[in-house]
């Protein structure tokens, strides 16, 4: 008989603290205008105020896809590298310590889902919260032996009203192959 | 000359409406802008070095600049008073400096709730090494008449 897989134990549970995690900033144009910058995006209701004033959005509007930026963790530049690319150094009690800790220290992004509620403006600030939705069991794949994760997120305003949801994959691997 | 970013008419759209192409010439300087922006720091998207440590040939693309494409790609053609109310992306083949990323897409489905106009579009996105990314995608717009 196969051992249960100790990391099932992990799903539907919160990632990270059990506590919404708020955004650094809120919702402000400099950030806005660095994504559409890196994306060359010129759609005007991102960053002038005269068209996104008289478009059904009343003024200007975060591009939707920057709902995961928002929250993202401020990272700590120094010891990136040795921390394996994480931003923080991890309290050994999230899922991704558990995962690091049991050999998969490399990660690679393979889906992403977003459910758009509303757009978000400027000044708003936005909170998120994140549980482990599944977690395969042990795969060989073309980059090494790893576990498929999925987490979903639901992000919020201040009043706590859903903005946004999302589903993110990833793959969390033991180096051994070749991500050609 | 007409504005880039006027609104799509709704009334003209129908399933197999193709979306124009959106190609990107993909450079260190494109990937690392997109890492940056999005707040992502995993150096396999910004260290070429620690990028070859991890088994890649160099530093790639992430998959939040992904979602930014993306963002561009359906209101470069909806127009600015488009509202993205959905997007699903599956990741193929990475996508490294010196890739030419070309984005294809069409309309799957038209529908319509009183001033509003809803559009299903899948679309894929490809390098010379293949399908980088394939999605679907759901738009709102406002529709007169």
């Amino acid at each position: 008989m196969t051992a249960p897989d100790p990391f099932q134990d992990l799903v539907g549970r919160p990632v990270g603290r059990d506590a919404p995690s708020v955004a650094p900033d809120p919702v402000n144009q400099p950030m806005i205008r660095h994504w559409t910058v890196a994306f060359e995006d010129r759609n005007p209701v991102y960053t002038d105020p005269e068209v996104a004033a008289g478009s059904r959005f009343g003024g200007i509007v975060a591009p939707p896809f920057m709902l995961q930026a928002w929250t993202m963790p401020t990272p700590t530049i120094s010891g990136l590298r040795e921390r394996g690319g994480a931003p923080v150094a991890g309290d050994g009690e999230s899922l991704i310590s558990v995962l690091d800790d049991a050999g998969y220290i490399a990660t690679l992004a393979t889906g992403s889902e977003y459910e758009i509620v509303r757009y978000v403006r400027l000044g708003e600030l936005l909170s998120s919260r994140t549980v482990l939705e599944s977690i395969s069991a042990e795969k060989s794949t073309r980059v090494g032996t790893g576990r498929f994760v999925t987490w979903l997120t639901t992000y919020r305003d201040a009043s706590g009203e859903v903005v946004g949801r999302q589903r993110f994959s990833i793959l969390k691997f033991k180096p051994g192959g070749a991500i050609r | 000359m007409s504005d880039p970013y006027a609104l799509i008419d709704w009334h003209e759209v129908v399933a197999g409406t193709e979306l124009p192409e959106l190609v990107i010439d993909v450079t260190a300087s494109v990937i690392v802008a997109g890492a940056i922006a999005t707040r992502d720091f995993m150096p396999v998207h910004h260290d070429r070095e620690y990028a070859i440590a991890q088994g890649s040939s160099d530093i790639f693309m992430n998959i939040l600049s992904d979602a930014g494409f993306c963002g561009r790609y359906l209101t470069d053609w909806a127009g600015y008073e488009a509202r993205v109310t959905k997007l699903a992306i599956r990741l193929g083949v990475p996508v490294f400096p010196g890739a030419v990323l070309t984005y294809r897409g069409r309309v799957t489905a038209v529908a319509r709730d009183g001033d509003t106009g809803r559009i299903e579009v899948a679309f894929d996105a490809s390098t010379e090494l293949g399908e980088h990314l394939s999605g679907t995608a759901t738009l709102d717009v406002p529709v007169a008449g």
